[in-house]
């Protein structure tokens, strides 16, 4: 996972000639954005729990249901604002979103009038995405063709649209660089992530709420699949690297990390760790994004076809898989709506969220141990590899690595929780509160998908030359990695099944 | 990227060795745990 910051955006590669301070300042903007996201979840997360006192903060916000006739797909999200015209809900809902956007690129230094007319065309062609994604012949499943009164559909659900808005973000980075540079400071799908992980937290409450035997497996499990992750998959990419494509320390350690672990945020604390040059972690981050984007168009079908009769396998495979934040999660959510779909089709309705629930927990998880795992390698390599005089490694160091936004993961997570407790006749409440911050993290769901799309300049990174890293990636990743990955979570994950909706 | 070929010291192999195999080991643990207790 990690923070993919304007530098490392494909042109990373800029940053050959970067100074010594650069993953420092890396390090720094994924700090503020991290605290970033935790904000905004929590602003939304805070004023959708209006609601436990009777006062509907949200529910003017736009909901989109699938449709057969385009006119009636938007509506506000709550029946108190019923009356409120569809267009004026979608426009609010867009204004309510770049006012506290443009405070967090403010935070971050972003140039407000670029960052304001990027997020203008992030948010409309991304809802656009969601629009069609809706459309009953793409979405609807086998149950709801009849009071839809159609004879076919794919049954990929209205979350077809995170795919529709990849293969956009795909179109403009790729075919449309001018217009791609022209977005360039709303491209920022790490803060989008992190804040629909923030918000997602309090739904997956509300699931922890409702089946609590089951969400303490997962967790569990969820832990010690990460553990693994890191004690098998790092040491043989690196032996890979190292031995057979002859990369030296330098670019083994943060390839294997990346490769390995989560991403850019790993790659880039590894490089931190072991004082490689700015441009190693960069060019690896470079290759995750894109193989990430690779994964996400590949495994939740494969995971669909594969493994719908073991819908939580599937979920963790995802989390162990797929690299970045952004992409593994979204993985997990395209993964959950295609194994649902799949299992209606076959009877059984399993209850949404589960398999996105497991994909999110073991990567909230490998986030966690990211600064752990950075702290050994500093040690390792200062104290056995490259000791220097003078040099220690300091435990103050895992915190600063921590990835921040996990915190108003587990503080959302938490609360619903509590709450739900405390005083159990509040969890309808609660439940509709939830329903609403949600709408929230699907926008900023889309948002990302677009966003990583348009990241994804395949061209670009095939002409800096780094086929040599990408031999590795393919090499490990496909061959190792995501087949490792589903055997863990097969080991973990086997049996265990989501609840089914009643009735 | 092009760099002087350095071979891999022992302390690496031990790194790589030891990592490795408290995987596999911790693996054959958690999974005994997991299957146990919840």
């Amino acid at each position: 996972m990690g923070y993919v910051m304007p530098t490392e955006r494909i042109a990373p590669i800029k940053s050959k000639a970067s100074s010594s301070s650069e993953v420092a300042k890396i390090v720094q903007t994924r700090l503020t954005e991290d605290w970033l996201a935790v904000c905004i979840g929590l602003s939304v997360f805070v004023l959708s729990l209006a609601m436990l006192f009777g006062i509907d903060l949200l529910g003017w916000a736009v909901t989109t249901s699938v449709w057969t006739a385009p006119a009636k797909a938007l509506a506000p999200a709550s029946k108190y604002y019923a009356s409120l015209p569809a267009v004026l809900s979608l426009i609010g809902t867009y204004v309510f979103l770049l006012i506290i956007l443009l405070v967090a690129a403010k935070a971050l230094r972003a140039d407000l009038k670029r960052f304001a007319l990027g997020f203008t065309a992030v948010f409309a062609v991304s809802y656009f995405c969601w629009f069609l994604g809706s459309w009953a012949y793409i979405a609807a499943t086998p149950d709801k063709r009849p009071a839809l009164k159609i004879p076919w559909s794919l049954s990929l659900t209205n979350e077809s649209g995170f795919i529709i808005a990849l293969l956009a973000g795909l179109i403009v980075g790729n075919f449309l660089p001018r217009f791609a540079q022209s977005l360039d400071e709303a491209i920022r799908p790490e803060l989008y992530i992190k804040t629909a992980i923030v918000i997602l937290g309090g739904f997956l409450g509300i699931a922890a709420l409702e089946q609590r035997q089951l969400a303490t497996a997962v967790i569990f499990r969820g832990v010690c699949a990460i553990i693994e992750a890191y004690l098998i998959y790092w040491p043989i990419v690196y032996f890979v690297s190292r031995r057979y494509f002859g990369f030296s320390r330098e670019w083994a350690a943060p390839l294997a990390s990346g490769i390995s672990i989560c991403g850019v945020s790993a790659a880039i604390a590894t490089g931190s760790a072991i004082r490689a040059r700015p441009v190693v972690p960069v060019m690896v981050s470079s290759l995750v994004v894109i193989f990430a984007v690779i994964e996400l168009m590949v495994l939740p079908f494969a995971a669909q076809h594969y493994l719908y009769s073991q819908p939580m396998v599937a979920g963790a495979w995802m989390g162990l898989a797929v690299k970045t934040d952004g992409a593994a999660v979204a993985s997990g959510a395209i993964t959950d709506s295609l194994i649902r779909a799949k299992a209606l089709a076959a009877g059984v309705a399993y209850q949404p969220g589960w398999i996105m629930g497991v994909s999110t927990t073991v990567k909230v998880f490998i986030d966690v141990f990211i600064g752990v795992w950075a702290f050994i390698l500093a040690w390792v390599w200062s104290a056995k590899i490259e000791p220097r005089a003078g040099e220690k490694v300091r435990v103050v160091e895992i915190w600063q690595r921590f990835p921040k936004f996990i915190l108003g993961y587990v503080a959302t997570f938490l609360i619903v929780l509590t709450i739900g407790l405390a005083a159990p006749s509040l969890i309808p409440k609660v439940k509709a509160s939830m329903a609403q911050a949600n709408l929230f993290r699907a926008i900023f769901f889309l948002m990302t998908f677009f966003a990583i799309g348009v990241m994804s300049n395949f061209r670009k990174l095939w002409q800096e030359g780094i086929a040599k890293l990408a031999a590795v990636y393919v090499l490990c990743l496909f061959g190792y990695i995501i087949w490792v990955g589903l055997l863990i979570s097969w080991l973990f994950f086997h049996g265990v099944l989501p609840p089914t909706l009643k009735g | 990227m092009e760099s002087e070929y350095e071979p891999l010291l022992p302390i690496e192999r031990k790194l790589i060795w030891y990592t490795f195999s408290t995987g596999v080991v911790l693996l054959i643990i958690l999974v005994f745990l997991s299957r146990m207790f919840t």
